[in-house]
């Protein structure tokens, strides 16, 4: 009697030490899995054709706000356009051929680079290629 | 029984470093090493008479000293020698003449003074019309709210029909932004992630704040409603992460109950042992 009994809880035991092992793995699997990340899906197509020498255009990345520019030498950045500050949305000007924060008067060259202002960090590059006259930004 | 001694002794020499190593990291500490060195325009000025060190007292209320902006910030000159403290030739400013004084602010607060310099306000720049410190004052410059429309401060100047019609238009805006300002900060408490949305939140926030200077009704609409489609994205990331917590601590409760099965099952297999 105390056989099948004993037979019985160890079962039981076995199945919740197996539940309990599992609650344990599952997290620590999550943390350490590279994230599904639905930010690192998307990608961007800018025709080559709609960014003059020295002008910049703004556009939706990851959620957030990504600029590419070209520059007068003719190459092309693509940066993003959150402020490393606070996060404000930086401005391309023109005339200077480099960005402004509005929020703080952080200054950035046109790659990015911390040039006056607050700004802790440069502004994020991101990656893109050019092909067929089109521009793929991620 | 001497090795014994020894090591007690050796233990409690070490315990009694405990608070000594406490203060050591304690005085250390950033906030309070700045505390004690204080720039040169506030030794001097906190010993003067009330008018000149009652700016010390009233920026030390301000949203410029909790972001560590300091005199120098704004007035120049060089805040670590005394000597040369005002001297012109270190950047020292002094105080703006009156319809300098947007462009002294402006010199960190760019798109707010593009935004005053086209409203009706900045139309009215020396001309008697309100300058920055008209409304936010100079040296307890307090963070920018609503309530900085308000009947008394522009009843010294005009009616307050108009103020009242736009305050009410941004209203609801600005109580969603405080909302989730609050949420976003309860997160911050508990340990969340919070610097890309506390980022997104702030830029919306000045977006919001720079229609403060901007009196037009349909314009000021227009971009409330941009704003609250904004901050409603970040409202609904926020509520994802409370369904998270709310599942984090279902499953926290299903960890301690199958824990007390266990020991409960572990418990009777050990009596059939007996």
């Amino acid at each position: 009697m105390d056989h099948k009994r004993r037979t019985f809880l160890g079962i039981g035991l076995a199945g919740l030490g197996a539940l309990a092992a599992a609650a344990v793995g599952w997290p620590l699997f999550r943390y350490l899995a590279p994230r599904s990340s639905r930010e690192a899906a998307g990608k961007v197509v800018v025709p080559e054709g709609d960014i003059p020498e020295g002008g910049a255009r703004f556009f939706e990345y990851a959620g957030s706000s990504a600029v590419l520019v070209r520059k007068r030498d003719g190459g092309l950045v693509a940066l993003s356009a959150v402020c490393t500050h606070l996060g404000c949305i930086v401005q391309w000007q023109k005339e200077s051929q480099d960005f402004l924060c509005p929020c703080h008067a952080g200054r950035f060259s046109t790659d990015g680079v911390v040039i006056a202002g607050p700004p802790p960090k440069p502004l994020a590059k991101i990656p893109f290629s050019v092909s067929g006259g089109n521009i793929t930004v991620g | 029984m001497r090795y014994r001694e020894i090591i007690m002794a050796n233990f409690m020499r070490l315990f009694s470093l405990i608070p000594l190593i406490l203060i050591a990291l304690l005085l250390t500490r950033p906030g309070l090493a700045q505390e004690t060195a204080e720039i040169v325009c506030i030794q001097c000025h906190s010993g003067l008479p009330e008018i000149y060190s009652q700016p010390i007292r009233l920026w030390r209320g301000s949203i410029h000293a909790e972001n560590d902006i300091a005199c120098h910030d704004c007035h120049g000159g060089d805040p670590q020698d005394a000597a040369n403290a005002m001297n012109p030739q270190r950047g020292f400013l002094g105080v703006p003449q009156e319809p300098d004084i947007p462009a002294f602010c402006g010199r960190c607060h760019v798109g707010v003074m593009r935004d005053y310099l086209a409203s009706a306000h900045g139309l009215a720049l020396g001309r008697g019309g309100p300058t920055c410190v008209t409304c936010h004052g100079n040296h307890q410059v307090l963070k920018a709210t609503l309530e900085l429309i308000n009947e008394k401060s522009c009843s010294r100047c005009h009616s307050y029909e108009r103020a009242r019609t736009i305050r009410a238009a941004m209203q609801e805006t600005e109580g969603l932004l405080v909302a989730t300002e609050t949420r976003l900060n309860d997160f911050k408490k508990i340990g969340s992630n919070t610097e890309k949305l506390e980022k997104e939140l702030f830029s919306l926030r000045n977006s919001f704040h720079s229609l403060f200077h901007n009196v037009n009704l349909e314009t000021v609409n227009k971009q409330a409603a941009r704003i609250q489609l904004e901050l409603k994205k970040i409202q609904a990331v926020l509520t994802e992460w409370d369904q998270a917590v709310q599942r984090r601590k279902i499953a926290g409760a299903l960890a301690v109950s199958v824990m007390l099965l266990i020991a409960l099952l572990a418990h009777l297999v050990r009596k059939t042992y007996d």
